[in-house]
């Protein structure tokens, strides 16, 4: 069957393939449509992808947390361009070339295309090669954030049903809320005493689980002042929406003197050194 | 087992003798309920009497009482009769077959243990609508209590109970939704077939799944399962005895996707018409084995989850329970073996079927076929290793979070091979703009959102911001919601001719169409602001700084349940009042179009003998001398050569 449409209600199919062999201005061709409204969605993807994180996220108190962000900015500037390509392609062909008039069968079917190996392998290294931008990225920010620091603070953190504990070591002080030096690593090694629940001090960008009898770990570099909320992430049962604890990042000798007002064990100078080791 | 039905042509008019179907004729799905509820009533009474005061003794009657259900409502409605036949020493006669397969019996054969393809294909149809608004229902409750940060519209526990129905609910819903009406129903006449390989193991896989869901719904009159879908120990081993019913449930479900899963695989593999190659299987049949491939790897992981958990609670082992040497992470494995698989589970089958309608409306062939096929085979293959990505913030093994975020991204590499045969199919297609094709259109639009926002989770970082946040409720949203779902309803749209023998009403259903697709741009956009605020999932009560986004998401969320409503609507209305429909009202070329609507009980009186795949749009009609098998000896076979069918079928 041809494959041609009526010239006369779709002028747009007829300069199809040839519009830049046939001396026609590429954007009145099916491919520079094309381009405009890939160009034009790629662009508000990208706006996107800048601003939206920027404003719907809470205030990034941590390194982590500005990591996140980061990605969320590199990933949907990567992704804009092969989304808006899907929808352009179909947003054209639905444009250009679909059956008007009735609701009738189309008079003719489309061209038989079944398949095109240079536009197959061109997808497929594509997306390959996305991918692998997206592990590199992925890997290097996790494994820069998986390291121990030497001097990092210790912080216990006990869930239960529906509360939770932070601890320091060496101050014995305990409180039920969280407060951090600034721009000094901090060690979380959180574990629950009933069922799984989830640490997620929101603002820092991380979270790992509470799971009763082990100790899981989960580090992060509080680099701005500012409150923030300790939310559990995992369904703990009944009055699970109740389980936060506040907490804050100040500078150090405001956590010294904090420590102190919650009646720290040692000495001002032991104190001191805890917080500037 | 198999009795060639092919014989009489006219079965739906064979009389049969009086004493034909034997104990199938006392049965159907009444008979089922009076037994199921007087075994579970004798089981109830049994153990309690026996376990009185014992230490899980609840636990225990609950398991009892919910094991004789199953088994005394399957027992009624006839699942087990020609086992039990066997084991006396009989087997059932031709004509019990026929009683079996639905002869004669009119409409009252769809409340029956029926054997045709066709009727559980349109028993399991109902059962998911009904699913879906059970579901859906729970859903618009828990959109209503979130329109404030404090409503008293629920209690916290409610609440929660209503988080894991509507869940496991939905997820039972959505495995079954393409691979319960449509692989059942248009499978075997697409691939030439006359039935499925196992029609009574098909006929059990609806019933038995039907018994699931009574345990399913209980579970909020015994205390409420209020641990999620995911239903994660050791919160869930301490759960009220909601969560043995529930366990209940899933093993019961489990038992039909698998046996359900071994008849799709079994039917393909050695029921194709003469001439069906697997290389001239349409895309649907080739997605539906990959599901039910998937589906047999992953259900067990499932089964040995749940067996372990009521072994948990009611005799006292300890696989999840860390105070006595168990350990939370058992489960989320096990639970995520199962879990992950099983989102491919409930999207392939579909992808494949909206693949077919947006071959028919573009009226071209399909892109790139063998590509797209190793692509569903490449996911398969890849979901299978990924499962820890659900794990990434528990704590369990933070040295695999690297590997696992590698297979994790690999696997869009395959799924972007959907889109390119999507889009490249859609290329310069004529492309006929009737329902079916819309709702392709909104799966174009939210499957992409539904994937790029899965990249970020998939991300070990960014994941531990937003796990176990209302971000990762919106993404699976748009993945089986905006994807599996609403592929599976342009698939709906597209087979409610053949299935119901009438026209969809289209005025009505674009309305729908529309009120759809915006509700759920609305509602989910809402989540996923709620979640870049860092909204947890699953509260009942939250932060006042997040009222805007739930607002937003509870407004879409009535707008989408809406929709759903009017398309409901427009489904009845055109059962009572639509114009009957024409055997190929798209001029498709796959095989189940070339079969009278309503389809007969025997879908072909002779065999059809394929002679080319059924995309052959646009393309010139084969030339050439036409191969006419040799014929069978005792089969007539009428090879077609009319003009304006590649695929040699005759119409009888």
């Amino acid at each position: 069957m041809s494959s041609d449409p009526s010239g006369a209600e779709q002028p747009a199919v007829q300069q199809q393939g040839d519009s830049i062999v046939a001396g026609r201005p590429f954007f009145s061709g099916p491919a520079g449509k094309i381009f405009i409204i890939w160009f034009l969605m790629t662009t508000v993807g990208v706006l996107i992808g800048i601003f939206a994180p920027h404003h719907l996220m809470p205030t990034l108190l941590s390194h982590e947390a500005t990591d996140v962000w980061r990605t969320m900015v590199l990933f949907t500037i990567l992704a804009a361009p092969v989304a808006a390509i899907v929808y352009a392609v179909a947003a054209y062909s639905l444009i250009a070339w679909r059956h008007r008039g009735n609701q009738d069968e189309p008079p003719e079917d489309g061209p038989p295309l079944r398949g095109n190996s240079t536009v197959t392998a061109i997808w497929l290294g594509t997306s390959t090669l996305l991918v692998l931008v997206l592990l590199a990225w992925g890997l290097a920010v996790y494994s820069s954030e998986a390291v121990a620091e030497p001097h990092s603070l210790q912080i216990n953190v006990t869930g239960q049903q529906w509360l939770w504990t932070f601890s320091y070591p060496g101050t014995g002080v305990e409180t039920r809320s969280l407060v951090l030096p600034i721009n000094r690593p901090v060690q979380f090694n959180v574990t629950s005493v009933d069922v799984t629940h989830g640490f997620w001090p929101v603002d820092l960008g991380v979270q790992v689980d509470a799971n009763p009898g082990v100790v899981t770990v989960i580090r992060a570099t509080p680099d701005k002042l500012g409150s923030f909320t300790v939310r559990c992430s995992q369904l703990c049962g009944l009055y699970h929406s109740f389980m936060y604890a506040p907490g804050s990042v100040v500078t150090s000798a405001q956590f010294a003197r904090w420590l102190q007002a919650h009646g720290a064990s040692t000495t001002t100078a032991q104190a001191a050194a805890l917080v500037k080791k | 087992m198999t009795t060639d039905l092919a014989r009489p042509l006219l079965l739906e008019d064979t009389p049969l003798g009086p004493t034909a179907g034997g104990f199938y004729r006392r049965q159907n799905a009444y008979t089922g309920l009076a037994t199921g509820v007087l075994f579970a009533f004798v089981g109830w009474l049994i153990s309690h009497a026996l376990l009185q005061g014992s230490n899980w003794g609840t636990d225990m009657v609950v398991t009892v009482t919910m094991v004789g259900w199953v088994v005394g409502f399957n027992l009624g409605v006839g699942t087990f009769n020609a086992p039990l036949r066997w084991m006396l020493g009989h087997d059932q006669t031709y004509e019990d077959e026929l009683y079996a397969a639905g002869v004669g019996q009119g409409k009252k054969r769809y409340y029956k243990f029926c054997t045709d393809h066709k009727v559980v294909g349109t028993q399991y149809l109902v059962l998911v609508v009904i699913l879906f608004f059970i579901g859906g229902t729970l859903a618009m409750m828990m959109r209503t209590q979130l329109i404030t940060p404090h409503t008293d519209f629920l209690s916290a526990n409610s609440y929660n109970a209503i988080v894991s129905i509507h869940g496991m609910c939905m997820i039972i819903a959505t495995i079954i939704m393409v691979t319960g009406p449509f692989t059942n129903f248009v499978m075997p006449i697409m691939i030439g077939a006359k039935d499925m390989a196992f029609p009574r193991l098909n006929a059990m896989s609806f019933w038995v799944v039907v018994s699931a869901i009574p345990p399913l719904l209980a579970t909020f009159v015994l205390g409420g399962v209020d641990a999620g879908w995911t239903t994660y120990a050791p919160l869930s081993v301490q759960a009220p005895p909601a969560m043995d019913a529930f366990s209940i449930t899933m093993i019961v479900f489990v038992i039909s996707v698998t046996v359900s899963g071994v008849n799709t695989i079994v039917t393909v593999l050695t029921m194709r018409a003469k001439g069906m190659t697997l290389g001239r299987l349409p895309i649907f049949v080739w997605a539906s084995i990959v599901g039910a491939a998937l589906s047999i790897y992953a259900m067990p992981a499932l089964l040995i989850a749940f067996t372990s958990m009521i072994t948990d609670r009611v005799v006292g082992t300890s696989f999840f329970v860390a105070g006595q040497g168990g350990t939370g992470w058992l489960w989320e494995n096990a639970f995520w073996i199962f879990g992950h698989p099983e989102v491919y589970i409930i999207l392939i089958p579909p992808v494949g079927a909206m693949l077919e309608v947006a071959s028919t409306f573009a009226r071209k062939p399909l892109f790139g076929y063998k590509v797209t096929i190793a692509g569903f085979v490449a996911i398969s293959a890849l979901s299978i290793m990924v499962w820890a990505h659900h794990m990434f913030t528990t704590g369990w093994a933070p040295e695999l979070a690297g590997p696992f975020m590698v297979t994790t991204e690999i696997i869009s590499i395959p799924t972007g091979i959907i889109f390119l045969c999507l889009i490249g199919t859609l290329w310069k297609g004529r492309i006929w703009t009737r329902l079916p094709m819309y709702f392709v259109y909104l799966f174009l639009w939210n499957f992409i959102i539904g994937g790029v926002t899965g990249i970020y989770l998939s991300d070990t970082p960014a994941d531990e911001f937003f796990h176990g946040d209302m971000f990762v409720t919106a993404h699976f949203h748009y993945t089986l919601l905006g994807g599996a779902m609403i592929a599976a309803t342009a698939a709906l749209c597209y087979w409610f001719p053949k299935i119901t023998g009438k026209m969809l009403n289209e005025r009505i259903g674009k309305t729908a169409f529309w009120m759809i697709a915006i509700g759920i741009q609305i509602t989910y956009f809402g989540m996923f602001w709620e979640g870049f605020e860092g909204m947890p999932r699953r509260v009942a009560f939250y932060d006042p700084i997040f009222q805007h986004a739930n607002d937003m998401a509870t407004g879409g969320a009535y707008l989408l349940m809406l929709g759903w409503i009017v398309l409901l609507y427009a489904g009845i209305e055109s059962l009572r009042h639509g114009p009957n429909a024409p055997a190929n009202p798209w001029h498709s070329k796959t095989l189940e179009w070339k079969v009278p609507t309503p389809v007969p009980l025997v879908n072909f009186l002779v065999d059809p003998v394929v002679t080319s795949d059924p995309y052959g749009y646009g393309e010139p009609e084969p030339v050439g001398p036409v191969v006419i098998p040799a014929p069978h000896p005792d089969r007539e076979l009428v090879p077609n050569l009319s003009s304006d069918n590649p695929l040699a079928k005759d119409d009888g």
